[in-house]
């Protein structure tokens, strides 16, 4: 890792074109302020964040994630506010970003909700501060960088499309060339950072230049109607939600044409744009761009500057390994009809382009992508505060009562505007008991219950998913006011689906229910594999959060993992060994009938769960039975 | 490199012209008509990301009206409405009668998601109460936004402590402030409008109740409409103030289209046969509570007087049914909304 004043030079970052793309256009394009980075670690999205600073000549302020609204929109100044006796503000870090680069790392950590406002400032380019007796209001002009790693929770989808540019980081596992590369160049680095800073220093200077030049360029850049239709048309084919990303795709566009010395648009700008405008704002749960029509992809080489390389694109090996899931279903229907043939032909042509690398983002992402597939999910924007002295100070409050958890730094500042009539006694401050605050602390929320569900063949399924969903529905009526997540996972044939991510959002995840499928066979094993995973990567990242499985069953497994084994045994094992951090089980058992299996009832055991009957299948017993054990 | 020269100061930036926003009719029509009658109780904006929901709000202040304040007052009282006095004015109209008046412009008070309690609600110095006999009170948020538009970006996340006084001003058109015994209040009557995502989480039903009418934005799908808002975008990006400029005129004519409107409001008759459709609607679609009928009626009267009407139509209620009705529509939960025109249709046969 490059320490000291001399950081890794830009353009000797290895790779990453896309990243190194957005940066170059947020830095010729005022327009473009918010670029993410999304990457696994150890992916140079530091290393690049800063060199773009020195690449740009501005200096990178860092957000730190643990930052509290105070230190980043501003407050008071207390002490300034003692002397003047009058209430004076206090900018934020966000006044040092204005002219600057602000940069935040691990973006998806940062309280949502201080995210979000942190965009619209970032985006309107200044920030109302309204705290703490203090009003006031001041400029950042900004280009901010954030980066995320994809493994831990994802930003909102809400959030994401706040974001210009996105760009995806990730190396590709195999390439081993690369990776040396990469290696040699950073041990270099790390012997002698002037010496390799000199090495670079002329490509450096010619970015700068490129930059420059390009900054000049782009008010006179235009954007044919043709193209500008296909770039709005390639945004409607992912199903990007409303302007944003159209508006990205036009900006980003005329800067790299800016960037290559040209004054016009071409497609091949176009077809760049789409990768870090668009990424990010495709929605899964509508279908993925067509793979289908492949004229061929001659398409690169429209007069393209010998020096920009296309990206790596890892993708005929790749193609396999997709399971059959993923795999796109068809086109989306009603083209456009104001695009004339010739040009349906080129935005044809592109969406396979495009289709394909975004099928290597869908892999790298790996079975994240299965979080990101709906848009109800949302982000930890609702942080629960907790009532003891635990958790983060967030932020403080005017006490009711008797206060123990003193925000002293809120009540100095609550007293400063009155120091001067006030009686000190020998203090240096007076404190009265009107200017006390208590602090608010908060906690990630409470509570998420994850149901999962047998939607096999195998017994009355009708019933049975009527009292499920039912249940699913009045759990999801309170969560509400409960501040619940309430998820769902289906298994049936031969895997499990995550359903339903959890979520608190009532109307979106009812259309989620409907559609539910039942039939064929009971995969329990595969089932306690999948949910086991999802569950052990959902609690680390929300940590403090209890979470509960419902699995609703009648314990009859007939689809084992390993070929000829016994299912039921297999199941039994698997639930035995099973341990996820944070999560409680509960076991509802389905069966019906006469003969009745104690199969469900072993599992309950070995899960270590709760243990009910579905006796007479009604919703809003089987809730009140939830939450009976939930508390 | 110097980098600040290129950067416009976001101080003097213009906001995006209200009259070159593509599209979005629902949302424009609730917005205007509340400024036509600040009595309708605000609008709440519902959508996906990125519809031009902010924007559209935010660039209303190009076109409200001027209203008349006190000169000075912190409250901006409004001096023709003795009742609706902060206790500064009452005192001086007390003492000194009829109070001076300005013409100051209406404005979009802007409620940030990061406000603390105190700045919304404004603060009272016990101290100084209790050694002086006098009140000292230094204004929030909610003394700003009287006989202003109050605007709260994604409203469904402000923290419930927020949101109360918040609700209790809007209910009563008075910030109550009490700290220890004393007690202070003024005047905040607020045009409330709300934009808010879904995805994101629900809205507590109260504030929702609160909204007058409720619209929700989708992003236009027709691919010529799309350029033409990435042109628009451009073409103002590259040069605000000319841009800006050139839709003067347009920005002009609808700023007087709705002074005319309010001018007019209280003239607008509202024939029995409408009064009638609209407890009729009301009553047929399952809305209960009279804020409904009187939601619906004087959001009909004033989309009346924005088309220059004498009288309300029953397009007048058509125009304005889905708005008001959306969310109060007594929804089983999980049920999609049930909307029909053509039951609306019956409702209004008898106009």
């Amino acid at each position: 890792m490059p320490q000291g004043n001399l950081s890794f030079p830009f353009s000797a970052v290895f790779g990453m074109d896309d990243s190194k793309r957005a940066i170059m256009c947020a830095a010729v394009c005022p327009r473009i302020r918010t670029v993410l980075i999304r990457g696994g670690p150890g992916s140079a999205k530091t290393v690049l964040s800063r060199a773009a600073g020195d690449l740009t000549g501005r200096r990178v302020v860092n957000v730190p994630l643990n930052v509290t609204e105070e230190m980043l929109f501003g407050g008071m100044d207390a002490e300034a506010t003692i002397r003047e006796g009058r209430a004076v503000m206090q900018r934020g870090l966000l006044s040092e970003a204005d002219g600057n680069i602000l940069y935040v790392d691990d973006a998806n950590l940062m309280d949502q909700r201080m995210l979000a406002s942190l965009l619209d400032c970032v985006a309107t380019g200044r920030v109302v501060v309204e705290r703490e007796g203090v009003s006031g209001e001041y400029a950042c002009d900004t280009l901010m960088i954030a980066t995320m790693n994809p493994q831990d929770t994802d930003v909102s989808p809400h959030l994401l499309d706040r974001f210009d540019l996105c760009a995806y980081s990730d190396f590709p596992q195999d390439d081993v060339r690369g990776r040396e590369e990469i290696l040699r160049r950073n041990s270099a680095f790390a012997d002698d950072p002037e010496g390799f800073a000199a090495m670079y220093a002329d490509e450096e200077s010619e970015l700068r230049a490129g930059i420059d030049r390009a900054k000049r360029i782009l008010p006179l850049v235009t954007i044919s109607d043709d193209l500008l239709g296909v770039a709005v048309e390639l945004a409607a084919r992912v199903s990007a939600d409303g302007f944003r990303g159209d508006i990205a795709m036009a900006e980003t566009a005329s800067a790299l044409a800016a960037l290559n010395g040209r004054d016009e648009v071409l497609r091949k700008d176009v077809e760049e744009a789409a990768m870090i405008c668009l990424a990010h704002r495709r929605n899964y749960s509508q279908p993925p761009p067509p793979p289908e029509p492949p004229q061929q992809q001659e398409a690169q080489d429209q007069e393209g500057e010998p020096d920009r390389e296309p990206p790596e694109q890892p993708q005929d090996d790749r193609q396999d390994d997709r399971d059959d899931s993923s795999e796109p279903p068809e086109p989306p229907e009603g083209e456009p009809p104001d695009l004339p043939q010739d040009l349906r032909d080129m935005l044809d042509e592109m969406m396979f382009e495009i289709g394909e690398q975004f099928r290597v983002i869908d892999y790298l992402q790996d079975g994240r992508r299965m979080i990101r597939t709906t848009s109800s999910r949302k982000g930890r924007r609702a942080m629960a505060e907790s009532s003891d002295s635990t958790g983060r100070y967030a932020r403080s409050r005017i006490p009711e009562g008797r206060v123990s958890d003193v925000a002293f730094d809120a009540t100095i500042r609550a007293a400063a505007p009155y120091q001067k009539g006030r009686r000190h006694g020998g203090l240096a401050v007076s404190i009265e008991k009107q200017d006390i605050r208590r602090k608010v602390r908060e906690r990630r929320s409470g509570c998420t219950i994850l149901f999962l569900v047998d939607a096999s063949g195998s017994l009355g399924v009708r019933r049975r998913m009527a009292a499920v969903k039912g249940a699913v529905l009045s759990m999801l009526r309170d969560s509400y006011v409960k501040r619940d997540r309430i998820g769902m996972m289906a298994f049936r044939r031969d895997s499990a689906e995550l359903v339903l991510p959890p979520t608190r959002s009532v109307e979106y995840s009812y259309r989620k229910l409907e559609e539910l499928p039942t039939g064929g066979k009971t995969p329990l094993g595969q089932a306690l594999v999948t949910v086991g995973e999802f569950m052990t990567s959902y609690s680390r990242s929300h940590p403090g959060e209890s979470c509960y499985i419902v699995l609703i069953t009648d314990g009859r497994a007939n689809v084992p993992l390993r070929e000829g084994a016994d299912a039921n045994e297999e199941s039994r094992e698997l639930a035995a060994d099973l341990r996820i951090p944070q999560v409680r089980w509960i076991v509802v058992d389905a069966s019906t009938g006469y003969i009745r299996f104690d199969n469900a009832e072993r599992l309950a055991e070995e899960l270590e769960g709760t243990y009910f009957r579905l006796e007479d299948l009604n919703a809003d017993r089987l809730a009140d039975s939830v939450r009976s054990v939930i508390g | 490199m110097d980098i600040s020269s290129n950067l416009v100061r976001p101080m003097d930036k213009l906001l995006f012209p209200f009259v070159s926003i593509v599209g979005q009719e629902d949302m424009k029509r609730a917005l205007l008509l509340n400024i036509v009658d600040p009595g309708i109780g605000g609008a709440l904006i519902k959508g996906e990301k990125g519809t031009a929901k902010s924007t559209t709000v935010r660039s209303l202040s190009q076109i409200l009206p001027s209203r008349t304040a006190v000169p000075g007052c912190p409250f901006g009282c409004d001096p023709s409405r003795t009742d609706r006095l902060c206790p500064y004015c009452a005192e001086r109209f007390a003492s000194e009668g009829p109070l001076p008046s300005e013409e100051v412009p209406m404005r979009v008070v802007e409620l940030p998601l990061s406000a603390t309690e105190d700045r919304v609600s404004g603060t009272l110095d016990i101290e100084h109460v209790l050694k002086t006999g006098e009140k000292r009170f230094e204004p929030g948020v909610l003394a700003q936004a009287n006989g202003n538009l109050l605007y709260v970006d994604e409203v469904n996340l402000l923290d419930d402590h927020i949101v109360d006084p918040l609700l209790d001003s809007a209910a009563m058109g008075v910030n109550y402030v009490e700290r220890e015994g004393v007690s202070f209040s003024h005047p905040s009557r607020f045009v409330l409008v709300g934009t808010m995502n879904p995805e994101e989480g629900e809205l507590r039903p109260q504030l929702l109740d609160r909204f007058g009418l409720s619209v929700d934005v989708r992003g236009d799908r027709d691919t010529a409409k799309r350029m033409e808002v990435v042109r628009r975008r451009l073409a103002f990006d590259s040069d605000p103030e000319g841009y800006t400029a050139s839709l003067r005129e347009e920005t002009e004519s609808m700023r007087r289209r709705i002074s005319d409107a309010r001018a007019a409001l209280s003239k607008v008759s509202i024939p029995d046969p409408v009064l009638e459709a609209v407890v009729n609607i009301t009553t047929h679609f399952g809305v209960d509570g009279h804020r409904a009928d009187i939601t619906m009626l004087k959001a009909a009267r004033a989309n009346a007087a924005l088309e220059g009407r004498p009288a309300v139509i029953a397009d007048d209620i058509r125009a304005v049914a889905t708005p008001v009705l959306s969310h109060r529509m007594r929804r089983r939960p999980f049920e999609e909304e049930a909307f029909d025109p053509e039951e609306l249709e019956t409702c209004l046969k008898g106009i």
